[in-house]
């Protein structure tokens, strides 16, 4: 052996250690078992209706994109998500013009010309309406 | 002689070079014009090339419509041509109106079919038209260029197949097409449903011509599309090849896992029964036809992909088990849970399981967990202050000792003296 250590010394080396990581692990298990209840309405789902050609998964990846996605929630008139906070009338109205621009995949038409959101405070449930016209659709 | 070819060569590289999404198999098969059969309506789109999107097999839900489209032109007037088709659809038109459409645009191909309208492509075709009669005569016709018309009411199909250039079997599309062509009507006279003969299609076409990769089917008498299941991720990219495995599944209790993950199971983790291979025409086949078992099931509350999968398989598989019972959905979700393979959601009871035998639909509603939280709280006897102090003096007594530890000698010296 290079490093000569005596046995006590290793001995309380052990303790030491088992000590550090069974508190660890009692930390985690505080954390786990703990019931934090959640600051605000968490948003928990997006109903999409009035679409017919364009993709459903093409309106709520752009609902997503406004903020009401997963992890985000609604904390009185304030949307809160991952990357900020904005008041929820703004994001409303961000939904809707981002809804405006989903397309066809693999196209650049945008077929929607209105939509309409509306979001239940008390759920989180976000309700999309739009409206597709394609005798307006715009081709560049 | 020499730079003749050498700008030949170039000419035709550039040529393959900008060409867009080409759709090379364009296939539309009718095996009930009336719409009653949920899957008597069916097509897809499928190619060698990239860019294989949605935009290639548009299905409209509401008025029971496809348009299908490829061709050499280029992307705007195709996609001009499509909204064309889509308006003259939407507006009551015929199937033979909407394909004409293609005809103003050079280069250009819509195929296109719906319930009630019959089936048509126009443009830039090399096409076969079969068509079964009630007495079970199947004809056969090659036609190429202009229009050729499924009128409405009739059972048959239409099939498109060209190679794209740089395909290793590339020249195997005539032989293909005819092949696949009487095969079609064969089957059709025999009473297959649409949606299983396009996935028949798909199957051939991809082994034996090369063509490929997705694309996608639609089922136009049900309103269900393959959607963004083998289309390509990125722009320029190829989609999945439909001839290859697609997943593995769990025939017992529904868990599956894609591939390239897939190579590495051989049995189900959760209950160890072998695993049952499905190949990509496969996967097509079960996601656009409609049987009796199939569940609708909606998930509410967490709109993470994986969640809203894992629960639908879950739930079907629970259903053809133990019938629509709450309890039992209920219970196959919570060991889903217990297992991690349903992650951020609180544990559901049966009353947040909503279910409609009648019209065979199952509604699961999740509570999502704060805080980015993966698992359900625990359920510990103690309480979780408790821990959290019992964790800190244990972790602050280990610290202590090692310091002691750590100035032993000096310690130790320091007493004595």
């Amino acid at each position: 052996m290079l490093i000569k250590i005596r046995r006590d010394t290793l001995f309380i080396l052990l303790v030491a250690y088992i000590l550090i990581v069974s508190g660890r692990f009692m930390t985690y298990l505080s954390y786990a078992s703990s019931t934090t209840e959640p600051e605000g309405v968490p948003v928990s789902g997006i109903i999409i209706k009035g679409n017919d050609i364009v993709p459903t998964e093409s309106i709520r990846s752009n609902i997503a994109a406004a903020g009401f996605r997963q992890g985000s929630y609604i904390k009185g008139d304030t949307l809160v998500t991952s990357k900020r906070s904005i008041p929820l009338d703004e994001a409303i109205a961000n939904a809707e013009r981002f809804a405006k621009l989903s397309t066809i995949p693999g196209t650049s038409v945008t077929p929607i010309v209105a939509a309409d959101v509306k979001v239940d405070k008390s759920t989180g449930i976000v309700t999309v309406n739009v409206i597709e016209d394609f005798s307006m659709a715009e081709i560049k | 002689m020499k730079t003749l070819i050498k700008f030949l060569t170039i000419f035709l590289l550039f040529n393959i070079l900008i060409e867009g999404a080409a759709a090379t198999l364009n296939v539309i098969v009718v095996t009930d014009p009336s719409g009653e059969d949920p899957n008597g309506f069916a097509g897809g789109s499928m190619s060698f090339a990239p860019n294989m999107f949605q935009s290639t097999f548009i299905l409209s839900k509401e008025h029971r419509f496809t348009i299908l489209s490829g061709g050499e032109g280029e992307a705007i007037p195709r996609l001009m041509a499509i909204v064309d088709a889509i308006n003259i659809l939407k507006n009551g038109g015929t199937a033979a109106e909407a394909a004409s459409a293609a005809s103003g645009y050079s280069g250009i191909r819509i195929m296109c079919g719906g319930v009630g309208k019959g089936a048509a492509v126009g443009g830039s075709f090399d096409a076969y038209l079969v068509t079964v009669d009630d007495n079970g005569i199947i004809t056969v016709t090659p036609q190429s260029g202009g229009l050729a018309v499924l009128p409405p009411g009739k059972k048959g199909a239409i099939i498109h197949l060209r190679n794209t250039p740089g395909n290793p079997m590339y020249g195997t599309a005539a032989n293909v097409r005819r092949e696949e062509a009487i095969k079609i009507g064969k089957m059709i006279r025999d009473g297959y449903p649409a949606t299983v003969i396009v996935a028949e299609v798909f199957k051939d076409v991809s082994i034996n011509a090369g063509e490929k990769h997705g694309g996608g089917a639609v089922n136009v008498a049900s309103g269900v599309s393959t959607g963004d299941m083998f289309t390509p991720a990125n722009l320029n990219e190829t989609g999945y090849p439909m001839d290859q495995p697609y997943a593995k599944v769990c025939p017992h209790c529904g868990w599956s896992v894609g591939y390239p993950t897939a190579e590495n199971y051989q049995v189900c983790p959760m209950d160890g029964t072998p695993l049952k291979t499905i190949y990509a025409y496969d996967a097509l086949r079960d996601a656009i036809t409609v049987t009796k078992g199939t569940v609708s099931v909606s998930v509410y509350g967490s709109d993470e992909a994986g969640v809203i999968q894992t629960t639908q398989e879950i739930v079907k598989a629970t259903v053809q088990e133990d019938g629509y019972s709450e309890e039992a959905i209920a219970k196959a979700i919570n060991d889903a849970i217990d297992h991690g393979l349903i992650i951020g959601v609180n544990y559901v009871e049966p009353k947040d399981i909503n279910v409609k035998p009648s019209s065979r639909a199952v509604g699961v509603y999740y509570t999502p967990l704060p805080d980015d939280r993966t698992a359900p709280p625990m359920n510990l006897p103690l309480s979780s202050g408790f821990f959290e102090v019992l964790g800190d003096i244990q972790t602050a007594l280990g610290c202590v000792l090692l310091i002691l530890l750590l100035f032993r000698s000096t310690l130790i010296s320091s007493f004595r003296r």
